[in-house]
């Protein structure tokens, strides 16, 4: 007997030993039959979805029982996760079946929420919005969605707000999360999102995580990075503001000054060049370089208007501008020793290394975001390392369809499916496939996020529909939001699956359908556009808001707009909406080929995708041989020259402290769903002010002693962390902004970066008592 | 006993070669090497660094497999009072030895131990090196005088409800007080084949697997809280 | 008892087929690559004969471009 298990064993010793070989000298390579041996089955059927939060979108397999979901395993086809989840994605169906689920229309009658039929809370939503628009302006009237809104969702509300009300009034929370990747992609490359590919990871020799703490906010790559570090020794570099478990991780961590990652990033290219590290050649040929407006402002006053005026200027200028940011000069107000910034420099000088940089919140939620992600892109143009298995500028995303649904659909107030409302052409293509009189696009935007919610404080705007997020948690400068929206003269619809903040501002309550209760997609940070059908049925009266936007064009009289039916609505808008993106430059794969794939990455053309735009060896839509960046009408990328300039508001005998928000491994986001599931409840039960544990002890603050912290918006009281999770270096406070029990976002600044829009959560000056 | 015997090793020639090749490669380049040096500066999360640990082994612990003299959980407990005390040291010990200098020996990376015959466990906080102040000798089997203790508050294993989902990842059933390094109770030669991990490799642990303790008592689900007017 | 593993690179769009192929040798196991033209085959034999006999066949098979040995395994005792 033992003889029989020894053969087997020793026989998955030869497999295992095959296949660690086979890892390492063919990266990217998957063997889901190998791992499918390995999970269990159960009894249960097993439906493919992208997981519901982050923006790895990673693959799950869901077991369905009785019309339940029951359980989740990771599936081992997705190129993404290749059978692993993080925590919130194997709880992730527990999501569903919180005890306050809403399940009925509610609508606030005297102060009282009553409850009503879906019928008649449509109906009410629709004559409010035709009543305002006709007595207040078409550009009354707002959608406010989310990257969590599915493709067709997004899709559906843009074509109803701009396509046929006739309003550029509609925004998304990604504007909160990703405007800055989107400009700096726009303003370097001329077209959004990561020329890579996550695959870049399994090729890469160094990664640099600018600002991202990866362990926790994007743990499923996290481990890709370990897992080649284990295999082939590849590098992790964390260059972030405090100290986390991707410090504790990675081979050397590296800390600097809030806001100094501009001066940082300069000095790395200030190194590039003197040490003869540029690939002279990559930028002669397929590089310019441009200097912008400097002193930008903050967007801090409501009358604020910028507009950045690009000057191409020549490399001997480009030179000059950065002896300014020798490693010496910029070691000073960092904190980032001369050393340590020759140390990453070397790193991306090296010929022979691959280096994909990571970022997301640290560098976009910055009153400088353009500039930031422009520098880094800097640094991959100047040593040519970039749009090239594992040399890859890497942005990444928080929201499941961030890229799919708010950029690449275009809910935002200055775009279209496809270019810009701005563009006479790009109205006319969009009219012509939305069925629409291309009169009604209007030429000019309205309100970027910030923006939005000012005007509807001011009163301007009247009616807002609010879908899938949960602003009343994560608009900066909070209270100035809440109080403009519980205003007088003001209609709030909230559509979402549980009471939240929101929700507690808002005239209608509707009640919508999650994830895996309707059918739907969603877009990665890596260009991969995911299916999944409908599962088991949504509680009560909850219904897609796809659908719920559907109705109210239909009572609205946009019926005929809209000739979708009812059960593959979601299947034809998606047909539809491809059309936009027709060509090799954003060619979406196929429903048919989304139904059985898990996932795939556009640009999808003649059934392969690209992995890597811009290179002729992988991207039939490049013209010219070696690099085309298409993007940009002389096929050249833009290497920028962009200043240090300080933060909106910096640390003060007053205010003495920098305080920095963002998450944890356990919640997503406003915790609106993660909370609801016990197992992270109970691993992460409240927020709190990390402190840094010698500024702690002077002032006699203990672990989980109140503190109060106050900025020039208000002040907040809540619980001291001194050596958990993480520690902030002197001078610095870290908050995660999951807990509505402790709105840290009433004391955050509203300022935000010019070019982008997108404001800096990670910066403003604040003072720290016990209490 | 019959003795397994590897005649063959993973060949990767292929591989040595290109990284041969690669690091003969502009041989006049300056450069700066990409090991990274200890920056004995910044601060350390004892919480979190513990889960990376040990981890250069992840690989090789793939492949242990189990036998009949793989350790089992009731001998973990035989030696510690309760889940959590300080296990007794079942060896010979110099008196006068404090443990850093040689407790670590054996303890710090583990490794067989040919004159115990046996593979030493890996401490989860080499950091402490004052060992005997926590861990004594057994000179004795006999007691003083008998006792009524109970060792009740032991984990049992299989640990049954700590997943929320059949497939869903047990959550951490323990406090991770000076047991932040997994892998040291959780994988290798020296663990105890119930709580064996089956994918030492993956190595960001918390990446799935959570706490659920970190109140001493249960917190129940979350509630919302009604806001108050300010 | 010689357990060997291989990585076989199949003939250039016969991936297929040469999995077709491989299933029908009783002493071989294999594991196809999800997304690469890849498929490890594992081979368990009776005795050094029998492995060189199944070697040869299997680099006589039109299907296979390429194979390359990962690990051999070998029991002494049942060898002896």
């Amino acid at each position: 007997m033992q003889q029989v298990d020894r053969r087997v064993f020793v026989k998955k010793m030869a497999i295992s030993a095959a296949v660690l070989a086979a890892v390492s000298m063919f990266p990217g390579i998957i063997f889901a039959e190998e791992q499918e041996q390995n999970i269990p089955k159960g009894d249960l059927e097993w439906k493919k979805a992208p997981c519901r939060f982050c923006g790895v979108g990673c693959g799950l397999l869901i077991g369905i029982s009785k019309n339940k979901a029951v359980a989740v395993k990771g599936d081992p086809k997705s190129e993404v996760n290749k059978g692993l989840c993080c925590v919130k994605g194997y709880h992730s169906v527990m999501a569903l079946y919180g005890k306050d689920r809403l399940t009925k229309p509610l609508v606030k009658k005297n102060g009282i929420y009553v409850e009503t039929s879906m019928k008649e809370a449509l109906d009410l939503v629709a004559s409010k919005m035709k009543g305002t628009i006709k007595s207040h302006g078409k550009d009354s009237v707002a959608i406010y969605g989310s990257g969590q809104w599915s493709i067709a969702d997004g899709y559906i509300a843009s074509k109803l707000f701009k396509g046929c009300i006739g309003t550029n009034n509609i925004e998304a929370n990604a504007r909160l999360c990703m405007a800055s990747a989107v400009t700096g992609f726009m303003t370097s490359f001329g077209a959004d999102e990561p020329m890579g590919c996550y695959e870049d990871i399994d090729h890469a020799n160094a990664y640099i995580l600018w600002g991202n703490n990866m362990a926790e906010m994007h743990p499923v790559l996290f481990s890709r990075m370990l897992d080649q570090r284990l295999k082939r020794n590849a590098k992790i570099v964390d260059f972030a503001t405090r100290t986390t478990r991707t410090s504790m991780a990675a081979d050397k961590s590296i800390l600097f000054k809030p806001q100094t990652d501009l001066a940082v990033a300069n000095a790395i290219c200030y190194e590039i060049i003197k040490n003869g590290w540029m690939n002279k050649n990559f930028v002669a040929k397929h590089c310019k370089f441009n200097a912008g407006k400097t002193n930008i402002g903050y967007g801090l006053t409501d009358d604020f208007k910028f507009k950045d005026e690009p000057k191409q200027i020549d490399f001997a200028s480009y030179k000059k501008f950065l002896e300014d940011y020798t490693p010496e000069k910029v070691e000073k107000y960092s904190g980032v020793s001369a050393r340590d910034i020759k140390y990453m420099a070397s790193i991306y000088g090296d010929p022979n290394k691959k280096v994909v940089s990571f970022w997301c919140m640290g560098p976009n939620q910055h009153t400088r975001g353009t500039w930031m992600n422009n520098l880094i892109y800097n640094i991959h143009l100047l040593t040519g390392k970039i749009s090239s298995p594992g040399n890859s500028p890497f942005s990444l995303t928080g929201q499941p369809s961030a890229c799919g649904t708010a950029r690449e659909v275009g809910t935002f107030t200055h775009k279209l499916p496809k270019g810009l409302v701005t563009n006479e052409k790009d109205r006319a293509f969009a009219a012509k496939i939305w069925g629409v009189p291309v009169e009604n696009i209007p030429d000019k935007p309205t309100h970027h996020t910030v923006s939005m919610f000012r005007a509807l404080d001011r009163g301007e705007i009247k009616f807002m529909w609010i879908q899938v997020t949960n602003p009343m948690v994560t608009m900066p400068n909070l209270k100035r939001y809440r109080n403009g929206a519980e205003k007088e003269g003001r209609f709030i619809v909230v559509s979402d699956v549980y009471p939240t903040p929101t929700t507690d501002v808002a005239d209608v309550i509707l009640p919508s359908a999650m994830w895996i209760e309707k059918t739907g997609l969603f877009g990665n940070s890596e260009r991969r556009t995911q299916f999944w059908e409908q599962m088991v049925t949504p509680p009560g009266e909850a219904m897609d808001d796809g659908m719920q936007l559907l109705e109210v064009a239909k009572r609205l009289g946009y019926g005929k707009y809209f000739p979708y039916s009812k059960d593959k609505f979601v299947e034809e808008v998606y047909t539809e909406y491809t059309k936009h993106h027709a060509g090799k430059k954003h060619e979406m794969a196929p429903l048919e080929v989304l139904k059985k794939e898990s996932g795939m990455i556009w640009p999808f053309v003649e059934g392969k995708p690209t992995k890597w735009r811009f290179n002729s060896k992988y991207d039939p839509a490049c013209e010219t041989e070696g690099f085309h960046f298409y993007g940009n009408e002389d096929g050249r990328a833009t290497i920028w020259q962009r200043p240090y300039e300080p933060a909106a508001e910096s640390p003060d005998d007053e205010y003495p402290f920098w305080l920095n928000t963002g998450r944890v491994v356990e919640h997503w986001h406003s915790g609106s769903m993660t909370r609801r599931i016990s197992v992270l409840h109970k691993a992460m039960p409240n927020s709190y002010v990390e402190l840094n544990p010698e500024e702690a002890k002077k002032m006699g603050i203990k672990n989980k002693d109140k503190v109060k912290l106050t900025t020039r918006r208000g002040s907040i009281v809540m619980l001291a962390s001194v050596n958990e999770r993480g520690i902030p270096p002197k001078g610095q406070v870290f908050v995660p902004f999951f807990d509505e029990h402790f709105l840290i976002n009433e004391i955050t600044l509203d300022s935000y970066c010019p070019i982008s829009n997108e404001p800096d959560y990670k910066k403003c000056a604040v003072k720290v008592e016990k209490v | 006993m019959k003795q397994l015997k590897i005649i063959g090793l993973v060949v990767l020639l292929m591989i040595a070669a290109v990284i041969i090749v690669g690091r003969s490669i502009s041989a006049t380049y300056e450069r700066t090497t990409l090991e990274a040096e200890n920056n004995t500066k910044l601060p350390i999360l004892e919480s979190e660094i513990g889960a990376f640990k040990v981890t250069n082994e992840a690989l090789g612990y793939m492949n242990i497999i189990d036998n009949k003299k793989s350790k089992l959980m009731s001998e973990y407990y035989s030696n510690r009072a309760y889940h959590g005390a300080p296990p007794t040291i079942p060896h010979e010990v110099d008196e006068r030895n404090m443990g850093e200098n040689s407790c670590l020996k054996c303890h710090q990376n583990g490794g067989y131990v040919d004159k115990y015959k046996a593979y030493a466990p890996i401490v989860p906080h080499p950091d402490m090196v004052n060992c005997r102040q926590c861990h004594v000798a057994v000179k004795t089997s006999k007691v003083f005088k008998e006792s009524n203790w109970e060792n009740i508050n032991k984990i049992k294993v299989p640990y049954e409800s700590n997943n929320a989902l059949v497939t869903s990842p047990p959550v951490i059933p323990h406090q991770l007080e000076m047991h932040e390094n997994c892998l040291s109770c959780h994988a290798g030669p020296n663990v105890s084949k119930e709580i064996r991990v089956t994918h030492p490799e993956r190595i960001n642990c918390r990446q799935c697997h959570v706490i659920n303790n970190k109140e001493t008592i249960d917190i129940g689900e979350f509630v919302r809280k009604p806001r108050l007017n300010n | 008892m010689p357990i060997k593993s291989y990585i076989a690179h199949p003939t250039e769009g016969r991936r297929n087929e040469l999995i077709m192929k491989l299933k029908e040798f009783s002493s071989c196991n294999i594991t196809p690559a999800t997304n690469q033209e890849i498929v490890i085959v594992v081979t368990d034999t009776f005795s050094n004969e029998e492995d060189l006999a199944l070697h040869e066949k299997l680099i006589n098979l039109p299907e296979l471009k390429h194979l390359t040995l990962v690990s051999g395994f070998s029991d002494e005792e049942i060898i002896n």
